[in-house]
Formats: C-alpha cells, sequence, structure tokens
C-alpha cells in the first residue's frame, strides 16, 4: 500500500532551493553560512533539473484481481 | 357446475399470460417514470404512470446496457416493449425493450432538478473545496481506456512534467453502470490513498453521452474524496454535476492536466535563475568581503601595527618613569595616552563603528543595506551602539 508523504522529495528541494537563494539574496548570512547554503543550493538545483528532464513518463493501471484486491500493472495504450 | 372444468391457478394464469403477451405486441407507451431501481443484477425496475394509471416496468441487463443515460424518478419517457405475465406472482409488466426521454428538455429538466437539490444539500459548496497539490507526484486519472481523453492527458503530461506518474482506472463513461463505475473507481483510489489528484472525465459528445457525470452517485462519491478531484467532463461549453462539486472545473479533458501540473520547461527556467541569483550573490558577498580586508590591511594602523605599538610602548615607559617622578600630574596623563590608544584600535572594530555615528538598518530581520532593500510603509529597527530604536520607512527617494 503506498504511502502517502505530507510533501514529495522534488518538492521538498525545490521549497529549500528557494529558501536558500532568498537568504543568499538578502545579503545578511555570515560568510561561512553562505558558502555551505551555496553549496547545498547548487546541489539541490542538479536534482530538481535531473527530475525534470530526464523523466519519462510513466502509466500504471489501476485493476481489480478476481479476489477484488486492486492492483498496479502496466498499461499499454 | 359439475360439468364446468375447473382450472388450477397455474393453468388460467396460463391462458392470461398467452392474451396479454400476443395481444399488446410492440407497445410504445409513454408516462412519466417512478419508483426506479438499478438491481445489482443489472436489471432495471420502475413504475411507469400518468395521472390515472401505473404499470410496472422492467428492463434486462441486456437491453439496459445499451441505454446511454439513466433513468431517473420524474422523467418523461417514451417505452417500447410487450406485456408480460410473471407468473409466480400474477403480475403483468412492461417489458421494455427500449427507453427514450420524451425530449431532449427531459434530461435538461433532470439535470436542473438534481443540481437544485445537492445545491441545496451544500455539494457545491466552496469551504468544501480541497487545494489542488502544487507538485502532485502520483495522477488519478478516471476515464475510458480507450478515448481521445487519455491520450490527450497523456501527450500534455509527457509534454508538460514527464515525471509524474499515471495511474489510470479504466471505466466506461456512457451507458447504464458507466457512473456507478467511476463512482467505485474515485472511492478505490480513496481507500488506498493512490493518488495525490483524481482526475474524472471524458471528450465530448451529446446530453445522453455525458449523463453518467450527471449522477447522485458520481457527485457523492466526489464530495466524499478526500484525495482533491478534478472533473474534465466533454467540452468547455458542457457542464455537468460533476463539475459543480468537484474541487476543479476543467473545461476539456487536456486542460484538467495543464491545470494539474505545471510547466516543467519553466520550471527549469526558474531554477537557471536560481542559480544564477546564487552566484551573483556569492560573487557579490566576496567581493564585499575582500574590499573590508582591503581596505584594514591598507590603513595606517594595520601596516604600522609594530611600529605604533613601539612607539606607544615606549611613550608608556616614559610615562611610568615621568611616574615616579610626579606622581599624581603623571596620572592624569598616563590615562589620556590608554585611552587615545584604546580607541583607535576600537576604531577597526566594524561593530563599533555604530559608536561613530553610524546605525544599522533592519526589516523583518534582516540588513536594509541599500536603498533598493527598504520596504515602504513597514516596521523598521535602528540600531545604534547603545541600543535599538523602533522606527518605520515612509518613503525613498534618489539620494
Amino acid at each position: 500500500m503506498p504511502k502517502k508523504e505530507s510533501k514529495h522529495p522534488f518538492e521538498q528541494s525545490l521549497h529549500r532551493l528557494e529558501k536558500i537563494v532568498t537568504a543568499l539574496e538578502g545579503g545578511d548570512v555570515a560568510l561561512e553560512d553562505s558558502l555551505k547554503m551555496y553549496e547545498e543550493g547548487i546541489q539541490l538545483s542538479k536534482e530538481c533539473m535531473e527530475t525534470l528532464t530526464k523523466a519519462e513518463l510513466r502509466i500504471k493501471q489501476l485493476t481489480k484481481d478476481l479476489n477484488g484486491k486492486l492492483q498496479l500493472m502496466d498499461f499499454e495504450e | 357446475m359439475e360439468n364446468e372444468k375447473v382450472l388450477s391457478v397455474s393453468e388460467i394464469t396460463k391462458q392470461i399470460k398467452g392474451v396479454l403477451e400476443l395481444g399488446f405486441p410492440n407497445l410504445r407507451v409513454q408516462g412519466e417514470i417512478s419508483n426506479f431501481k438499478f438491481h445489482s443484477s443489472g436489471h432495471l425496475y420502475f413504475t411507469l404512470k400518468d395521472e390515472g394509471a401505473q404499470i410496472s416496468a422492467v428492463m434486462w441487463r441486456g437491453r439496459a446496457n445499451q441505454l446511454l443515460f439513466k433513468p431517473t424518478d420524474g422523467m418523461k419517457v417514451i417505452a417500447r416493449g410487450n406485456i408480460s405475465l410473471y407468473e409466480p406472482r400474477g403480475s403483468y409488466q412492461l417489458d421494455c425493450l427500449g427507453l427514450q426521454p420524451l425530449g431532449v428538455g427531459e434530461l435538461q429538466q433532470a439535470f436542473e432538478r438534481l443540481k437544485k437539490r445537492l445545491l441545496d444539500e451544500g455539494l457545491f459548496d466552496e469551504e468544501h473545496k480541497k487545494p489542488l497539490p502544487e507538485y502532485p507526484q502520483r495522477i488519478g486519472i478516471v476515464t475510458s481506456p480507450t478515448g481521445a481523453a487519455i491520450r490527450d492527458m497523456i501527450s500534455v503530461f509527457s509534454r508538460r512534467m514527464p515525471s509524474v506518474e499515471l495511474i489510470l482506472i479504466p471505466v466506461k463513461v456512457q451507458g447504464i453502470g458507466a457512473a456507478e463505475e467511476i463512482a467505485q473507481a474515485i472511492t478505490d483510489l480513496n481507500n488506498g490513498l493512490w493518488t495525490d489528484v483524481i482526475i474524472i472525465g471524458r471528450g465530448g459528445g451529446s446530453i445522453e453521452d455525458l449523463w453518467a457525470f450527471n449522477e447522485e452517485i458520481v457527485a457523492r462519491a466526489i464530495y466524499h474524496s478526500k484525495i482533491p478531484v478534478v472533473s474534465a467532463v466533454g467540452h468547455e461549453i458542457d457542464f455537468s454535476i460533476s463539475d459543480f462539486v468537484a474541487d476543479l472545473r476543467a473545461p476539456t479533458p487536456s486542460a484538467a492536466a495543464e491545470l494539474v501540473v505545471k510547466d516543467g520547461n519553466e520550471l527549469v527556467e526558474l531554477i537557471r535563475n536560481f542559480c544564477y541569483t546564487m552566484n551573483s550573490s556569492m560573487t557579490n558577498l566576496i567581493e564585499s568581503y575582500k574590499q573590508t580586508v582591503g581596505n584594514l590591511t591598507s590603513s595606517y594602523s594595520f601596516h604600522k601595527p609594530q611600529d605604533l605599538l613601539k612607539q606607544r610602548s615606549q611613550q608608556v615607559d616614559e610615562l611610568y618613569r615621568r611616574l615616579d617622578q610626579n606622581l599624581h600630574h603623571g596620572m592624569e596623563r598616563v590615562s589620556q595616552r590608554f585611552d587615545s590608544l584604546g580607541a583607535r584600535i576600537n576604531a577597526l572594530n566594524p561593530k563599533l563603528v555604530l559608536k561613530r555615528g553610524y546605525s544599522i538598518v533592519r526589516q523583518e530581520g534582516r540588513v536594509v543595506s541599500s536603498r533598493a532593500k527598504a520596504v515602504v510603509n513597514k516596521e523598521a529597527s535602528i540600531e545604534f551602539h547603545d541600543g535599538i530604536v523602533e522606527a518605520a520607512i515612509t518613503g525613498k527617494r534618489k539620494p
């Protein structure tokens, strides 16, 4: 049974990235912390970009088996 | 009396059955539907009535499956069929082969009746509507696996946000039983919380074709769904009951896909901008630190600290010598010298810049380091060397 998370990894990463960008833009983060945040920000950007550009649409079909249990299967167009 | 033949109940019933069933072939009967029941076996049971009379009617599953709309109580129809007699109960009924609404107006009226009832009951209330997730990962699609709707949606998702996963629940989208399948699909998706959002819909068609989405069972399934539901039925001009209950109405299935996911290409652009901003912020930060360090190293006292200290300590030594000679007088001068030395060193401490009459302005915890960063009509705090005062920025002007 799939679990529902409050937020998905992509969404979390993007929100964290947004926060970092705002903080760095604000300019009142100490140099040491800025460098750490910058590194994290670049890493997050890479991950988000990968998610957005490298994925291929997955399509599944939810059907009931003979016992009425729901099962995920590949969808064939 | 004794010669007269006595018939069994079965015998007389059989004779009546023969008369009735052969005596009224190919009937077309107009009436209003009441007591409509869609039995789990797939058969339809209802009563046809007018002001003066009523007749029981049945439509067997095979025929019912071919109906494009679902009859509802109060609907005026023309039924086509024969009379049949059900022997175990001794009752006759109209065995319907076909059923059609008296006019398109009939379906429209049924639509309006249900719409009003559900509206009054609060099923369309804005407060009940759930917001859609910003970045859904799994998207449930309740539609026909072979229709244009699913193809259109797949193409939009592939183009905009191929990182999502589509979970299709194949259902009938028209005809009798379609509404039940759609409602069940919504319930199934909810029971496992399979997806972050659900799109229900189909491509365009006549009002009969779209009828499943006007049925109460679908409306209630949408209303009870914990997962947000987007309704995308037919074309832009078609409105269905499901549109009113859903958390969001999309004019077409493709539009639903566009509403559910953001455009990945725009997000890529956004992230590029983020990277650019981070790079320039870091460059600025490092430049400003360089400058601060540069200022410090180029200052006289930094270049000549050794000299300065030597000079000062010599002076101090000398003062001490003098101190011995003239205690009271010398004491004053020593403290003067020390004060001035301390002041020079302090001048290099950025934090004590404040003592020289400068101050730091902050808004919402952030340093307002330029005119551009100041937010007008917002509270601000000004830090002096001896404390903070609260202020407000009331306007901006060029230097």
